[in-house]
């Protein structure tokens, strides 16, 4: 019989116990996604209340889930989300079902109470009297970092996002209702906005400051923070008690990588399965390896050329008319895209259903209406200015070329002068003329972009560079009104007059946003800058 | 010698001042970091209330003289992108790029000064003329240039490298290479220009013609004389120790101080501005300092002039 020594029974019991991790180590053999991306964050948080940006889009999607679902890669239509159902009390309340045994990732199941919460005052409106008495480089102390409190833009946004909350009832436990204080036929589309994601009262509860807890917040999705270094990486590890079913991915790594260069080359040595941001002249390079592909898609967003009526060469209204006329669309969407994108009808899309006006159109190319729009406005090629941000937008600085000699062949005599930020665009020093911009719609209905961003809250207006009596009155009549056939006549209305009898902007071309991947790797652009890795849209090869 | 470290000191911090003041008033009149911070498609009012927030709103005068009076009594203040102490910010980058620009350091004098000395040696020969090409090559091809083109080979055609991160040491291999030659290059030219005109001083003519080795009179007479203009070079170099990989960390995705200040100038947090120039004014004035004293300690004449000046 052999004799057990003491040595031979201690290295038993050490293998015996290193055995387990490494057998569940060994076990996991799903694989590691990393993407290229210019930037993670630009608040350098994960709270979606704070992080409204394009960028941010992109991961949050992975760590958080909202009550209302929206299939961005297939038809933009709302889905259950965290609510399986949710129906019309009246005109001011949504009644929703929640999902039953959704856990978050700290363990917790999902309760009305979380729902509460997320919507309330800790997490969204509270410290909305703050913002007094900071300095210019000491923010009020109860704020961010040191406090509990969210810092001032929170609320501000939260406000923005949900003008007429009054409060949300707990009906039942699993029943919630969403109140509001007027009629609004938009409330399930704003509920289905990011800002409202779903996270973890007992999370927040125990993070030791805002910003603790905005770096790692407690969501639902199929991915949790499990790293966030600001302005480097976010590590995503596997959810396996998600609701949707087993991530197929160990971990989502987001490495931020700024220079689109790098990206590619990243891509192509294979450190990076996704590189996202890839300008359109780099698809035919990158798919010339029959390794990789680039997924391209359309996204809810379209570019402008916005104008300020108060120049005096754009104070007649025929001049800027003039100059929608005379933009050859296709010709732009040919040259820069590849044909990738479309000129879409006017600032709209089809997902707004039944207020989606299908015979409206952005104005025809038409040179000779544009010089005839000239003669008839007195237009002696005086200097009109456009203020320009270099490549600010996908193919910017060639686009405006593009425009300018578009516009010069008409007789305008537009003269770009590039600047260097948004303060520049917007400075009122000097005469302010034409400047880029692009509008989203986040939720399916015009109020989410034509009048939000046109509208008297609406940012043009804001910075002084336009504005339209009747436009502004029938702004709030589609705000309030609950009137469908109304609403659908308002908003015909608001585009006959921000399109053609007084432009605020032209429509140039819908956005497009394109992604370079590992071909072998199953996968889907969304209609969004948000990348969806559930299963439903990720498998890797056998 | 006191009286002339306090000159010294008092030069330095004058230099501090101007520079914190000229890059706080270009920064500012050149952004606002409210619009740059929240994006430009964020809600007006929660602009508004990032301005009240953080006295954005105030008179650029104002904003400057409460900057100067809390930096006076030791707080550079706060990142107004997450709130935290900016020094805190800035120290978690440093240590990445030290990781980096210390062994290009490292890098640039054991390539950089041999290679001037060999060339200033072999004169006219074909050593000295490869020397010089790849050195010109050297200084003259932008970093980003040479960095992509050290990625496209070692990283995209042969996969022995990783083209960017910072995960692992061999991450930092390529942004190394990267700053280590171009330093080098400009260490060697540097060192060949002053090899050559110590070598036709007629003190080194008198060492020969007394029957000294060539050997001794090259490590005992030439390289002697030769530092000073090389040690003020590598003064300028440990200057830009802790923010002189700008463009090759942007390049190589390294999360160092170069590439927060080029995310905190794009952003106007100005904290971080600051601190990260207060940084590396603070470096180079310490640097500047190392040198004075090394001239002293190279060149015996200096020390006594000095003495004698008091």
């Amino acid at each position: 019989m052999a004799r057990l020594t003491r040595r031979a029974a201690l290295s038993v019991t050490a293998a015996a116990a290193t055995l387990p991790r490494f057998a569940i180590a060994q076990s996991d053999q799903r694989p590691t996604v990393t993407v290229a991306v210019q930037k993670i964050a630009n608040s350098n948080t994960l709270e979606t209340a704070r992080e409204q940006s394009n960028v941010g889009s992109r991961t949050f999607n992975s760590y958080a889930e909202m009550l209302i679902d929206t299939d961005w890669i297939g038809d933009l239509s709302q889905r259950p989300g965290l609510a399986t159902a949710w129906r019309r009390i009246d005109d001011r309340t949504v009644e929703l079902d929640l999902r039953q045994d959704v856990k978050f990732h700290n363990g917790d199941t999902m309760s009305a109470e979380d729902v509460v919460f997320s919507f309330g005052p800790e997490r969204l409106f509270g410290g909305s009297d703050q913002g007094q008495g900071g300095t210019l480089f000491a923010a009020p102390t109860t704020t961010g970092a040191a406090g509990k409190a969210p810092p001032p833009e929170v609320p501000a946004v939260a406000r923005r996002t949900y003008p007429g909350l009054e409060r949300i009832e707990i009906v039942r436990e699993g029943v919630v209702r969403f109140v509001n204080r007027t009629p609004d036929v938009t409330l399930e589309g704003r509920i289905a906005r990011n800002v409202g994601v779903v996270l973890s009262r007992r999370g927040f509860a125990e993070a030791e400051s805002w910003l603790a807890w905005a770096r790692r917040p407690v969501g639902t999705g199929p991915y949790m923070v499990a790293e966030f270094r600001p302005d480097t990486s976010l590590t995503l590890a596997a959810f396996d008690d998600y609701w949707g079913g087993r991530p197929p991915a160990r971990q989502i790594r987001f490495l931020e990588v700024p220079e689109v260069a790098s990206r590619i080359n990243g891509l192509l040595s294979g450190e990076y399965d996704f590189a996202c941001d890839i300008p359109p002249d780099q698809i035919a390079p990158i798919e010339r390896n029959p390794r990789f592909e680039v997924a391209g898609s359309l996204i809810t967003n379209h570019r402008l050329t916005v104008f300020d009526k108060n120049h005096p060469q754009l104070a007649d209204p025929r001049v800027r008319r003039a100059m929608t006329h005379a933009i050859d669309r296709g010709a732009i969407v040919e040259a820069l895209w590849a044909g990738r994108t479309r000129v879409p009808k006017g600032l709209q899309w089809e997902y707004y259903g039944e207020l989606f006006q299908t015979d409206w159109d952005v104005p025809a190319f038409d040179q000779a209406e544009a010089r005839r729009l000239l003669r008839e406005a007195g237009y002696r090629g005086d200097p009109i200015p456009y203020r320009l941000l270099n490549n600010y937008y996908t193919n910017q600085n060639a686009t405006a070329q593009i425009l300018v000699e578009m516009w010069k062949a008409v007789g305008l005599n537009v003269q770009i002068e590039m600047r260097e930020n948004w303060q520049q665009i917007f400075d009122r020093n000097s005469p302010r003329g034409v400047r880029d911009w692009s509008n989203s719609a986040p939720f399916n209905d015009p109020v989410s972009s034509i009048t939000n961003q046109h509208g008297p809250r609406g940012q043009q207006q804001q910075v002084g560079e336009w504005t339209n009596d009747e436009f502004n009155r029938l702004s709030v009549e589609l705000e309030t009104s609950t009137d469908r056939a109304r609403r659908r006549a308002v908003f015909r209305r608001l585009l006959e007059i921000a399109e053609r009898e007084d432009p605020a902007y032209t429509v140039l071309h819908q956005t497009a946003t394109f992604t370079a991947k590992r071909k072998d790797i199953r996968w889907q652009a969304a209609q969004s800058f948000l990348m969806d890795f559930r299963a439903r849209n990720l498998a890797f090869p056998a | 010698m006191l009286r002339y470290f306090l000159s010294r000191l008092l030069r330095a911090v004058l230099t501090i001042v101007a520079v914190v003041t000229f890059a706080f008033v270009v920064l500012r009149l050149s952004g606002d970091p409210a619009l740059l911070i929240m994006s430009v498609d964020a809600p007006p009012e929660a602009v508004e209330a990032f301005r009240a927030a953080w006295g954005l709103d105030r008179p650029v005068w104002e904003q400057y003289l409460r900057y100067f009076v809390q930096v006076a009594q030791g707080n550079l203040g706060q990142s107004m992108r997450d709130g935290r102490p900016a020094l805190t910010v800035v120290m978690e980058r440093v240590p990445e790029t030290l990781a980096l620009t210390l062994p290009a350091f490292a890098m640039k004098l054991l390539i950089g000064i041999p290679a001037g000395i060999y060339a200033a040696l072999n004169r006219n020969r074909l050593a000295d003329r490869l020397t010089m090409v790849i050195s010109v090559a050297g200084f003259t091809v932008p970093s980003f240039v040479l960095a992509l083109i050290l990625v496209l080979i070692f990283a995209v055609n042969l996969g022995w490298l990783p083209s960017g991160g910072a995960e692992s040491w061999r991450h930092a291999i390529l942004p190394v290479i990267t700053l280590g030659l171009s330093g080098a290059a400009i260490l060697a030219r540097f060192t060949r220009s002053a090899m050559l005109e110590v070598l036709g001083q007629p003190y080194i003519r008198a060492a020969s013609a007394k029957g000294l080795p060539w050997r001794r009179v090259v490590t005992d007479h030439a390289l002697p004389n030769a530092a000073i203009p090389t040690v003020t070079i590598i003064g300028f170099m440990v200057g830009s120790l802790v923010a002189g990989a700008v463009v090759v960390e942007s390049v190589f995705s390294w999360p160092g101080v170069g590439r927060l200040l080029v995310v905190a100038v794009s952003n106007r947090d100005l904290a971080i501005v600051q601190t990260i120039l207060l940084l590396v004014a603070m470096t180079m004035v310490c640097a500047n300092l190392i040198v004075d004293m090394l001239y002293g300690w190279i060149d015996p004449r200096l020390r006594t002039a000095r003495a004698a000046g008091g």
